[in-house]
């Protein structure tokens, strides 16, 4: 056991490192997922050995490692693709619009566009040149564009799913500006430190510390996890999470993820700037970003299983 | 051709329907709860009363080489609770028999 944390530990590190620059929330919903998937994909990172330093507490962890990794793996080429797809409609463009077409979604085939756009904004940040091409690049693209429109005008056939898309894309990111740069608000957070007390129970340690991070109150999250987690805990004198059962910190990063997901991050814009208010017994989640207001599942234990000795409770009661 | 008007209508009629379930939306939630040492058990809450729960047990018992149980509760009806960290199983089982849809299934714990 404790060797898979040490394990683990570091290969999470390792990816918070390299991603900082990374907007995460959507990936976290997108995810829900066990920790099957995150086991696997930090099998395969490539140079875990190195992070071993011990800056466990100030490392800042992304909540969602694995979405990333995968996406970075995949960004090389598919600029490359979007490139020259870019200069082939460009070449193509005066003669006939088919054949391009036709290399475009060739190249999509294994990969979705949404996706590619994604990564296109990424790799902005890798570098100032990129970035000018780039937009070098997209000025000529929106020019492209209304060439197409205007073919298009002529031709009276169908256009393409992939160039209604496109050119959705070109006019989203020319309207908004930020958000083509990538600066979209990450949503960053220390992971939640997990210690064994004894054979039967757990602390969480920084319980309060990520409360406040998620500007939640303790009791809620104490609620949703003990729920989640079908045990009983409490809060000691210095903080800390203790609960009945044992866990390992990726257990409580999952169950951390779902509270997120349900309690923290707006359900329309996905950014966690929101607040939950009670409102004659319900909860609602008012986002400070987009204004939106809509109410949250409440935090119900369901059916509880007994699990303790019978003959022990019998003569508690009794 | 009826007249919608004179038709009787029993406001109740789904109220009734859906009281032993105790979530409004029909959810199947399938928690997990840590025993003594490394056992588990896996509860399956909000199936419908429909289903014949001593059967679907016996198939799951049966399927997942396991132990189980359905126990009525007064409050949440018939939950079937089986031994063992279930939860993908019991998942993959409930869409293949077509008990439930996968948006539906709800799986809480770690």
């Amino acid at each position: 056991m404790a060797e898979d944390e040490a394990f683990f530990d570091p290969t999470v590190k390792k990816k918070k490192k390299k991603k900082k620059a990374t907007f995460d929330v959507d990936a976290a919903l997108a995810e829900g997922n066990d920790n099957l998937d995150g086991n696997v994909i930090s099998g395969e990172n490539e140079s875990a050995p190195t992070a071993e330093d011990g800056d466990d507490n100030n490392a800042d962890i992304d909540l969602d490692f694995t979405k990333q990794k995968k996406k970075k793996k995949k960004k090389p080429f598919n600029t490359d693709d979007l490139e020259s797809a870019l200069n082939e409609v460009k070449d193509d463009n005066a003669t006939n619009d088919g054949g391009n077409q036709e290399d475009e979604l060739i190249e999509d085939d294994f990969d979705l566009d949404f996706n590619k756009l994604k990564k296109k904004k990424k790799s902005k940040k890798k570098d100032l040149d990129e970035i000018m091409a780039e937009v070098d690049e997209k000025t000529e693209d929106k020019e492209n564009v209304d060439d197409n429109s205007t073919t298009w005008l002529g031709s009276d056939r169908d256009y393409t799913y992939e160039e209604l898309l496109n050119r959705a894309f070109e006019i989203m990111r020319y309207k908004n500006p930020d958000m083509a740069s990538g600066k979209k608000q990450k949503f960053v957070m220390r992971p939640p430190q997990v210690v064994k007390i004894g054979a039967k129970k757990t602390s969480f340690a920084n319980f309060t510390e990520i409360c406040t991070t998620l500007h939640r109150q303790p009791k809620h999250l104490l609620d949703f996890l003990l729920a989640e987690l079908g045990t009983s805990g409490s809060v000691d004198g210095n903080s800390q999470l203790i609960i009945k059962g044992r866990f390992q910190q990726k257990q409580i990063e999952n169950v951390l993820r779902r509270y997120i997901k349900e309690y923290v991050t707006c359900h329309t814009c996905r950014s966690p700037d929101t607040i939950l208010q009670k409102d004659t017994r319900l909860f609602f989640l008012q986002c400070e970003t987009c204004g939106s207001r809509c109410s949250v599942a409440s935090i119900k234990s369901g059916f509880q299983a007994v699990t303790s000795k019978r003959a022990a409770m019998r003569a508690k009661t009794a | 051709m009826s007249i919608q008007n004179l038709n009787t209508f029993d406001p109740f009629a789904d109220a009734s329907k859906g009281a032993d379930d105790d979530v409004q939306d029909g959810l199947v939630h399938i928690r997990i709860q840590q025993r003594n040492g490394r056992k588990t058990l896996t509860t399956v809450q909000g199936l419908s009363s429909e289903y014949d729960l001593k059967k679907i047990v016996r198939a799951c018992k049966k399927e997942f080489a396991c132990n189980g149980t359905v126990i009525e509760h007064p409050e949440y009806g018939e939950v079937l609770q089986l031994q063992g960290d279930q939860r993908e199983n019991i998942c993959q089982w409930l869409t293949k028999a077509g008990l439930a849809k996968p948006d539906q299934l709800k799986v809480h714990g770690f």
